[in-house]
């Protein structure tokens, strides 16, 4: 029977299926909204078409208590390792770069968190910092990755805060500046202020939904660090590693009748 | 990881000394009150690390405003007075103790209503030390323009390496300076005798704190840093005086007692935690919750253990009080204060530590110049840093930290398998 993982983050909630096998059999993503519970029971739903699952699913994130369903939390970080640790078997460094947080953590040999830290409180350098630039720059997410490929030089975007890192941005776009320039820039910016958490000593990992959508910033990475990789399905190893963390587990439950009789399925 | 279905573990239960630090702060404020309303005494306001004992033994009552700031914090009300500071040209990264206290008296508020005050006691002098912060001066120099009255101050040299017999000696020279100016609102004489007494009860209370502190040695601990920002309320305002010693020799002998009876201050002690830093006032209840359903002590902290003055001596009390507030971690140098946070949290036997570094308080910040680094490669103690604020909930993300402080007790577990 697959076991369900579900990372529950401030912008977007993810699901794998995880087989006995421990493979991530399939992952589904859905925006978080307002509702941790309506996500988790949209990507529910969805697996329910398809596949037998257990519960208690196993969850991290944000959201990792405002479900219905039964569940067994666990911390994202540790999640996140875990999963890391499963590809690679080694010690690492890791940069996750979410919605709201990025975050550095230092794995070792024993695939144990030897530390961590998480950015300020402040979304500089975080993904909404970037969905906030692109919504005002009106750029989607693919026109970002093939504009930062078209740059032929840096600027440099100084603000921490958002909001007047569009003003900056308005006021390079008034001075001549091209948007892949400009562009470049704020993905800079972006690696810039991840590099500020930790020193990286080691083989560099990254991971989350920001690289996932914006691959062109792994490959920007390299440059300051060429042992750098970004894992497949990156932005669903946290969700997969809640399972991994729970593989002592044995006893499943089979599915409830109905889990959610006041939500409906489909919903 | 916890199961939804876990049993709550964040009940806490209070420790019984609980209705009698009420009657002994109860009292402090009804003294205060009363002298506001009669004259029968002069009020001096004072820094917490200020010189308490000599105000107390001029027949002063002594009243703290950080104590005020503490309570403003406590209460969940600063972010509501911050801003009237800040539009009286007071920063937004100053410290919020101060620029919630001026906002809370330029909106004519204050906590103190609940004992009977229509406002904070009006001042006849206010003392400082600036051996905390600057920030002191500028905030005692708001009420005395206001009030119009004298303001004094005792200027301690920061980051102190070597805590030489000058600087000993200028504290000391200063102590005495301001003694003239303090006969003349006081109306008395200073009284040699009298001092000595003060200082005498000073140290019997700081004794006695510091021993109800180390009660958290023991494994497990019966109590912990929330009770004890809770329970330092005496040895900050009475300190000097023979109330405080009454009160921790009650509050000792309860801890003494749960050590006989094995009682914990959390349900169950799996992790020791050390606090540098200040108290998150506006979230002391959830973080103390938060902790106890991680099974997490945090049995120390810089904070609580500042006001252990056991240097004070009734038979040296000028040079002794020079001494001992010139000896207070947060005016030491980050050498001195990486030694004392290493043998505290030998002392206590901690798994980890903790560092809340305070957006509106450098000095008790210890985390910005590396110190935390230096630290772990010193003693291997794993740390977490938390950004927030003593008493301004807006630089505060609360999900953020609790996802932080939850990852840094799984981290110590994993290390411990």
């Amino acid at each position: 029977m697959y076991r369900l993982g579900l990372d529950l983050g401030s912008s977007y909630t993810k699901g794998v299926l995880v087989d006995e096998n421990n493979r991530m059999t399939d992952s589904y993503c859905v925006r978080s909204g307002y509702n941790f519970n309506n996500a988790a029971t949209k990507i529910i739903n969805h697996f329910n078409e398809k596949y037998e699952f257990g519960y208690p699913v196993f969850t991290c994130g944000y959201g990792r208590e405002q479900i219905q369903a039964p569940f067994v939390s666990n911390s994202e970080l540790i999640a996140l390792s875990r999963a890391v640790y499963e590809i690679y078997r080694s010690s690492c460094s890791i940069i996750d770069i979410g919605g709201q947080d990025t975050k550095f953590i230092q794995v070792n040999a024993l695939g144990q968190v030897e530390k961590f830290k998480m950015n300020r409180k402040c979304a500089a350098g975080t993904g909404s910092f970037l969905e906030e630039i692109a919504f005002r720059l009106d750029v989607t997410p693919e026109e970002f990755t093939a504009f930062a490929k078209e740059a032929t030089e840096e600027v440099r975007i100084n603000s921490f805060c958002t909001v007047f890192a569009i003003s900056e941005i308005i006021g390079m776009i008034k001075n001549g500046s091209t948007l892949p320039n400009i562009i470049l820039g704020i993905y800079n910016s972006i690696i810039l202020r991840s590099f500020e958490l930790s020193l990286i000593v080691d083989h560099l990992v990254i991971t989350g939904g920001l690289p996932a959508m914006h691959p062109t910033i792994v490959s920007l990475f390299k440059k300051s660090y060429p042992d750098t990789d970004s894992p497949e399905h990156s932005q669903f190893l946290a969700a997969w590693g809640c399972v991994l963390l729970n593989n002592e587990r044995k006893s499943m439950d089979p599915i409830p009748p109905d889990p959610f009789p006041q939500q409906g399925k489909g919903e | 990881m916890n199961e939804k279905t876990i049993q709550d573990k964040s009940e806490l239960v209070k420790l019984k000394s609980v209705n009698e630090l009420r009657t002994t702060m109860d009292g402090y404020f009804a003294r205060l009150k009363e002298a506001a309303e009669t004259g029968n005494r002069k009020i001096a306001w004072c820094t917490s690390v200020g010189p308490a004992e000599l105000l107390y033994s001029m027949g002063f009552e002594v009243y703290f405003p950080e104590n005020h700031g503490a309570m403003l914090g406590a209460g969940k009300n600063a972010d509501k007075y911050i801003p009237t500071a800040v539009a009286h040209g007071y920063s937004p990264d100053i410290c919020s103790y101060l620029t919630s206290d001026i906002g809370a008296f330029l909106q004519n508020e204050t906590p103190l209503v609940k004992s009977g005050f229509s406002s904070v006691p009006k001042p006849d002098i206010l003392v400082y030390n600036t051996n905390q912060c600057r920030e002191v001066e500028d905030w005692f120099s708001f009420y005395a323009r206001h009030f119009n009255v004298p303001i004094l101050g005792i200027h301690t040299p920061l980051s102190i390496q070597e805590l030489s017999p000058e600087i000993v000696k200028s504290v000391s020279d200063q102590y005495h300076r301001i003694i003239p100016d303090l006969e003349k609102v006081a109306g008395r004489k200073f009284d040699i005798d009298c001092f000595r007494e003060s200082v005498g009860l000073s140290h019997e209370g700081c004794v006695l704190w510091k021993q109800v502190l180390q009660k958290a040695r023991h494994l497990p601990s019966p109590i912990n840093f929330f009770d004890s920002a809770i329970h330092m309320g005496p040895i900050v305002v009475m300190r000097g005086t023979s109330h405080a010693v009454e009160y921790y020799k009650i509050l000792l002998a309860e801890l003494e007692e749960r050590i006989e009876n094995n009682i914990s201050a959390v349900p169950v002690e799996r992790f020791r935690v050390y606090w540098e830093g200040m108290p998150i006032w506006y979230r002391l209840s959830s973080l103390a919750k938060l902790f106890a359903k991680l099974d997490t002590c945090i049995v120390a902290s810089t904070y609580c253990n500042s006001w252990v003055f056991d240097d004070l001596d009734p038979a040296n009390p000028f040079e002794s009080s020079a001494l001992a507030y010139s000896k207070l971690f947060i005016v030491r140098s980050d050498t001195i204060k990486e030694d004392i946070l290493e043998q505290l949290m030998q002392e206590f036997t901690v798994h980890g530590i903790i560092y809340h570094e305070s957006k509106t308080c450098a000095r008790n910040s210890n985390n910005r110049f590396g110190l935390q680094n230096r630290l772990f490669k010193k003693t291997g103690i794993p740390y977490l840093e938390i950004n927030g604020d003593l008493n301004d909930p807006r630089c505060y993300s609360e999900e953020q930290s609790i996802i932080a402080i939850e990852t840094f007790i799984d981290q110590l577990s994993g290390q411990m398998k």
